[in-house]
């Protein structure tokens, strides 16, 4: 199914939604999943990324891939395993590979802020905001012990590439990884382990692999 | 004739259009706000280049109820510049994402413009006399040797032609991580709230390098992020209330003598979803772009992709009034989507009185509704309709096949012509109306 991203263009209205008129419900699915994923890469592609945008992408992209999960996919854990002292994590939770997504580009460095917060009065939260605030910097190393808990193997446990018909997508130019940021990088293999093949799926998962080793330093 | 009388009673008419005429649009001048001062005597636009321009009405025919002054250049000053934020490789945009007038205290006019960044407290003022017969120095601003000097004099005022200046008082930056989305000018005249997607701040209009964080609504877990701040503002009249509204359609009311940090609501604005108008693109629609209190401060009203709604302070279940913007194109949501339609930020706006309420749309349409008389009008502003004085023509547009003469089909809008900034006078029918780079004048036709 092959679609456009129109650009300022003054377009026919009509062409998507005759498209998805004619489609039987799951693939008019597959239509917006394919637009999301598109979208969510041209996000990262911009100079500003919106993040706005891309929390409303991202969601859009989980109310999908949790509906084609309960109809009958593979029936692969939402979820990442945990130790077993750890409570079990609810099943609203966002499959890994969309949280690393989401997390990489909604990371923003929160050193620079001066901001000051009044004393907190009784029943508040503890410091755990003020150490956002003064060490934040990449939000995927606050979450390090969620991580080192984790073998990598399963963090692509439930992606089914089977679901992603390679020929659906349009072949996307990889960007170069932007600056030094590790999350930066990440995200776009993260990307890349979306939507190509499984040959490069691989070699993302060996890149992956390197990355998770300077974050983890394991 | 005040800001009463309803979109029926008011017949309304071009005024004025500012703006180059040529169709090919240069980035930095597409308008990103418009805004009236307390009074409605001054007009101030922001653009994407990072420019205030602000036109001031004339006075001298307001006693004449005949003709309405026009509005005319009064100061222009670059405000924001484009900056470069090296530890992420990022442009900071010089666009103004808002304009907010302080009440006016003195002799000069102060505003608040704002970029995704950095806030700018600017000073409007005049000067129409200069002090004129230095002992030491000429006219032309030489020095005079002292020692040529036989008499002293006493410098005097004379008067010269009007110099509105611009100088910017105060900078309130390095407080926001991520864009600025909303400011608003508390009514105790001291502080105001700036709200970014995360996080809302309270400043003192005096002190720029602190402010207090009053809202944070980023988790611990940003992987857990689902939900961001889309607008924010004060109540009109009461100096520890605001409102935050999210991108899944809640709009949070916020007692600020509750709690130092008020991530607790003290109420929670939210219409349940209707089962039948649930699709893929439901939450996206939801998303709220702007909210505003009514003049009177009991009510506030939300503006979400398809449509405005009313709300009763009283009331958090859900609106007490619905208006659909453009619901012909809830069919449409995924060409929108597709187009990136779909997350155009349309704000909306009350008249003086509360009465009408007034947002954007698209093919360079807006909408007026009428609380009072229940009644809606939908108008365009364009280079054809814009005659001095010409009445404008209500428009329609047809959503199925069966269009009716002067209708406009769904399927011929034009979506690059989007208004997304109106704005109203504080106390007459006069509008303000944003199209891509123009700025349309409208008033109510006078007998």
């Amino acid at each position: 199914m092959r679609y456009m991203v129109g650009r300022g263009v003054k377009r026919k209205l009509s062409d998507c939604e005759d498209q998805m008129l004619d489609l039987p419900y799951p693939q008019q699915r597959q239509l917006v999943l394919n637009l999301c994923l598109d979208k969510l890469q041209s996000c990262q592609r911009r100079a500003e990324p919106s993040l706005h945008r891309s929390v409303l992408l991202a969601n859009t992209l989980r109310q999908i891939q949790q509906e084609m999960r309960q109809e009958g996919g593979p029936p692969a854990p939402a979820t990442p395993h945990h130790s077993p002292d750890l409570p079990p994590v609810p099943s609203d939770r966002p499959s890994t590979p969309v949280a690393a997504l989401s997390s990489s580009l909604l990371c923003e460095d929160d050193v620079q802020s001066t901001c000051t917060e009044l004393p907190k009065g009784p029943g508040s939260e503890d410091g755990g905001k003020s150490q956002d605030l003064l060490f934040g910097s990449f939000e995927i190393t606050n979450s390090t012990s969620y991580l080192t808990d984790l073998q990598l193997d399963d963090i692509f446990e439930d992606i089914d590439t089977s679901m992603y018909d390679p020929s659906d997508f349009s072949v996307l130019a990889c960007p170069p990884p932007r600056g030094s940021s590790g999350a930066s990088l990440g995200n776009d293999y993260n990307l890349k382990a979306f939507s190509t093949s499984s040959s490069t799926l691989q070699m993302c998962l060996n890149d992956l692999d390197h990355i998770m080793e300077i974050l983890v330093r394991s | 004739m005040g800001a009463g009388g309803g979109s029926n009673d008011v017949q309304w008419c071009f005024s004025q259009v500012k703006g180059a005429i040529d169709d090919d649009v240069a980035e930095a001048d597409i308008i990103s706000t418009v805004e009236f001062n307390h009074s409605g005597e001054l007009l101030a636009t922001g653009d994407k280049g990072g420019r205030v321009v602000i036109f001031q009405q004339e006075m001298e025919n307001k006693s004449q109820p005949q003709c309405r002054s026009e509005y005319n250049v009064y100061s222009t000053f670059q405000s924001h510049e484009p900056e470069f934020d090296y530890l992420k490789s990022l442009e900071i945009e010089e666009k103004i994402n808002k304009i907010r007038w302080l009440p006016q205290k003195n002799a000069a006019q102060f505003l608040l413009s704002t970029n995704d960044k950095t806030i700018k407290l600017w000073k409007i003022s005049e000067r129409d006399k200069r002090p004129e017969g230095y002992n030491l120095k000429e006219e032309d601003g030489r020095y005079i040797d002292p020692n040529t000097v036989t008499a002293l004099r006493v410098p005097v005022f004379r008067p010269m032609d009007l110099m509105v200046e611009a100088s910017p008082r105060r900078v309130f930056a390095n407080a926001h991580t991520y864009h600025i989305n909303s400011i608003s000018i508390n009514s105790d005249h001291e502080t105001y709230l700036s709200a970014d997607d995360l996080r809302i701040n309270l400043w003192h209009q005096e002190i720029t390098d602190r402010s207090f964080n009053i809202v944070d609504i980023k988790p611990a877990n940003m992987e857990e992020l689902t939900e961001v701040i889309t607008a924010a503002e004060f109540h009109p009249h009461q100096c520890n209330t605001f409102v935050y509204s999210s991108s899944k359609g809640t709009i949070r009311l916020c007692d600020m003598r509750a709690s130092a940090l008020c991530d607790t609501h003290s109420k929670l604005f939210e219409e349940p979803e209707d089962p039948s108008n649930r699709s893929f693109f439901s939450e996206i629609i939801s998303s709220i772009s702007d909210v505003k209190f009514s003049h009177n401060g009991r009510y506030m009203m939300t503006r979400d992709y398809l449509s405005v709604k009313i709300w009763d302070l009283n009331m958090e279940s859900r609106p007490v009034e619905t208006y659909q913007v453009h619901e012909y194109l809830r069919n449409k949501l995924c060409s929108l989507y597709e187009n990136d339609c779909i997350f155009d930020k349309f704000e909306c706006c009350w008249n003086g009185n509360d009465s009408v309420v007034m947002t954007g749309s698209y093919n360079n349409f807006f909408r007026m509704f009428d609380r009072g008389q229940r009644r809606d009008v939908t108008l365009e502003a364009s280079r054809e309709g814009s005659k001095p004085q010409q009445v404008l023509k209500p428009r329609k547009v047809c959503a199925d096949g069966k269009r009716k003469k002067d209708e406009i089909s769904v399927d011929s809008l034009d979506f690059n012509k989007k208004i997304l900034h109106t704005a109203w006078h504080p106390q007459d029918n006069v509008i303000a109306v944003a199209t891509t780079n123009n700025l349309y004048i409208f008033q109510d036709k006078v007998n």
